[in-house]
């Protein structure tokens, strides 16, 4: 998702009855336009939230009202009530909502409170078919769970793994804030990039990691180092208390 | 194949497989479907753009004391959102709010989970939004072998027919007073 912070332009009355939110240019896969014109979608539920992140927004408004609070109190306020606006929106499609014990729809039109009258008849069509459907059976029509791969981790257990983990992790040096110009990093990039530091011969954590590191890059790590031993192309033991890791032997030959 | 199969297979996709034309799975499927009528517990539907082999409705009792399917409970409401997009797809969470003029996106999310309806692209208009159509799931669930046997739906011509039939065509003419005085 990309987020490009406003511009500062003149206030003039927006979409929200009120003055116009910071010229903010959203683009995301569900949503690309201003925030001005995301207010509008979202007003009109012309688009679902729960598909547009609202954090890097949230960031960019922060460094709106940050840089604007000094000059512009009224602006930045102004910010803020769409901010929380945005947020309590997708709060409340957040919360799961209740169950509401409506009735079964056998009954429908005992108590018919249609919203739209021509889908009556086809309603109680679709429920007719629906109730021959039912005298049928099929053979199981609901999707097989994929094949597992066995793997193979010998004597090591998870909380072996969870202390070579935590190892790491405390050498990990805090992560720098570059929250707007992160580059989107994917588990398959990362399983790559282990895969070719892999050592064929078992080394620890410690070992492999050369150099300086973040916590993130800690776990982006080890979450790749699982997703290949499940796979099959790393493997683990334990020696004198210490998990190592290595390139499969196969991988290694090949 | 079709034993084996756990959703329709279409002629083209048997055809494919056994390496014969399709016209002759065709003809193939009339007979098996044909003997399965008088000598078999199960028979040969055309279902969701497919065929498949099922029980007989006359075994449903018994099946259904074996199996104990638990029945997916589909709403009113459920019911109504599940129409609008059946016949309006593709169709926006807006537009389906707009047809029944209450919020419908709790109702279009519990479709998309119970695979009934699904997301089928986006709109090129501001905000992109999403669009929804139903799946093969909801054309299995209802018995359907396509949308088009769904029954047509109703629109003003078809009313404007219906109010017209069992009227006389031409009212007869009101008599003629001959004094003009009376009226």
């Amino acid at each position: 998702m990309a987020v490009a912070l406003p511009r500062r332009r003149d206030d003039q009355i927006g979409p929200l009855g009120v003055l116009d939110p910071p010229d903010i240019q959203i683009e995301c896969a569900a949503f690309t336009g201003s925030l001005g014109m995301l207010f509008v979608c979202v007003r009109e539920r012309k688009i679902d939230l729960l598909d547009v992140p609202l954090a890097p927004i949230c960031e960019a408004y922060f460094q709106y009202v940050i840089g604007s609070a000094a000059d512009d109190l009224e602006s930045s306020a102004v910010a803020l009530t769409a901010l929380a606006y945005l947020l309590e929106r997708k709060a409340w499609v957040l919360i799961p909502a209740p169950e509401v014990d409506e009735p079964e729809a056998d009954d429908l039109f005992d108590q018919v409170e249609p919203y739209v009258h021509e889908f009556v008849p086809i309603i109680e069509d679709l429920l007719t078919r629906r109730e021959e459907r039912e005298s049928l059976f099929f053979r199981a029509a609901d999707p097989v769970l994929p094949y597992e791969v066995p793997f193979d981790t010998g004597d090591v257990t998870p909380n072996d793994l969870a202390r070579a983990f935590e190892r790491i992790l405390s050498r990990a040096k805090p992560d720098t804030v570059e929250p707007l110009s992160r580059p989107r990093r994917s588990l398959s990039d990362q399983m790559i990039l282990v895969l070719k530091a892999l050592p064929s011969e078992f080394q620890s954590l410690e070992e492999i990691v050369v150099g300086e590191f973040t916590r993130s890059e800690v776990v982006w790590w080890f979450l790749a180092l699982l997703e290949l031993i499940r796979l099959g192309q790393a493997s683990v033991r334990l020696e004198e208390g210490e998990v190592q890791f290595a390139k499969k032997a196969q991988e290694a030959a090949s | 194949m079709l034993f084996v199969a756990d959703s329709p297979a279409t002629p083209e996709e048997l055809a494919q497989a056994i390496g014969v034309p399709t016209y002759e799975v065709e003809e193939g499927l009339e007979k098996l479907g044909g003997r399965y009528i008088h000598t078999s517990a199960l028979q040969l539907v055309r279902i969701a753009g497919g065929y498949q082999i099922c029980t007989k409705p006359e075994y449903a009792e018994i099946v259904t004391r074996f199996l104990r399917p638990q029945q997916q409970k589909l709403s009113r409401s459920l019911m109504e959102v599940l129409a609008v997009i059946a016949y309006k797809q593709p169709i926006t969470i807006a537009e389906v709010d707009e047809v029944r003029g209450v919020e419908s996106s709790y109702g279009v999310r519990q479709l998309v989970e119970r695979r009934l309806a699904c997301e089928v692209g986006r709109r090129s208009t501001p905000g992109r939004p999403v669009l929804y159509g139903t799946t093969q799931q909801f054309l299995h669930t209802f018995n359907l072998q396509s949308l088009d046997d769904l029954p047509r739906i109703m629109g003003d011509a078809d009313i404007a027919e219906m109010v017209g039939q069992g009227v006389p065509p031409e009212q007869p003419a009101l008599p003629e007073f001959s004094n003009p005085s009376l009226l």
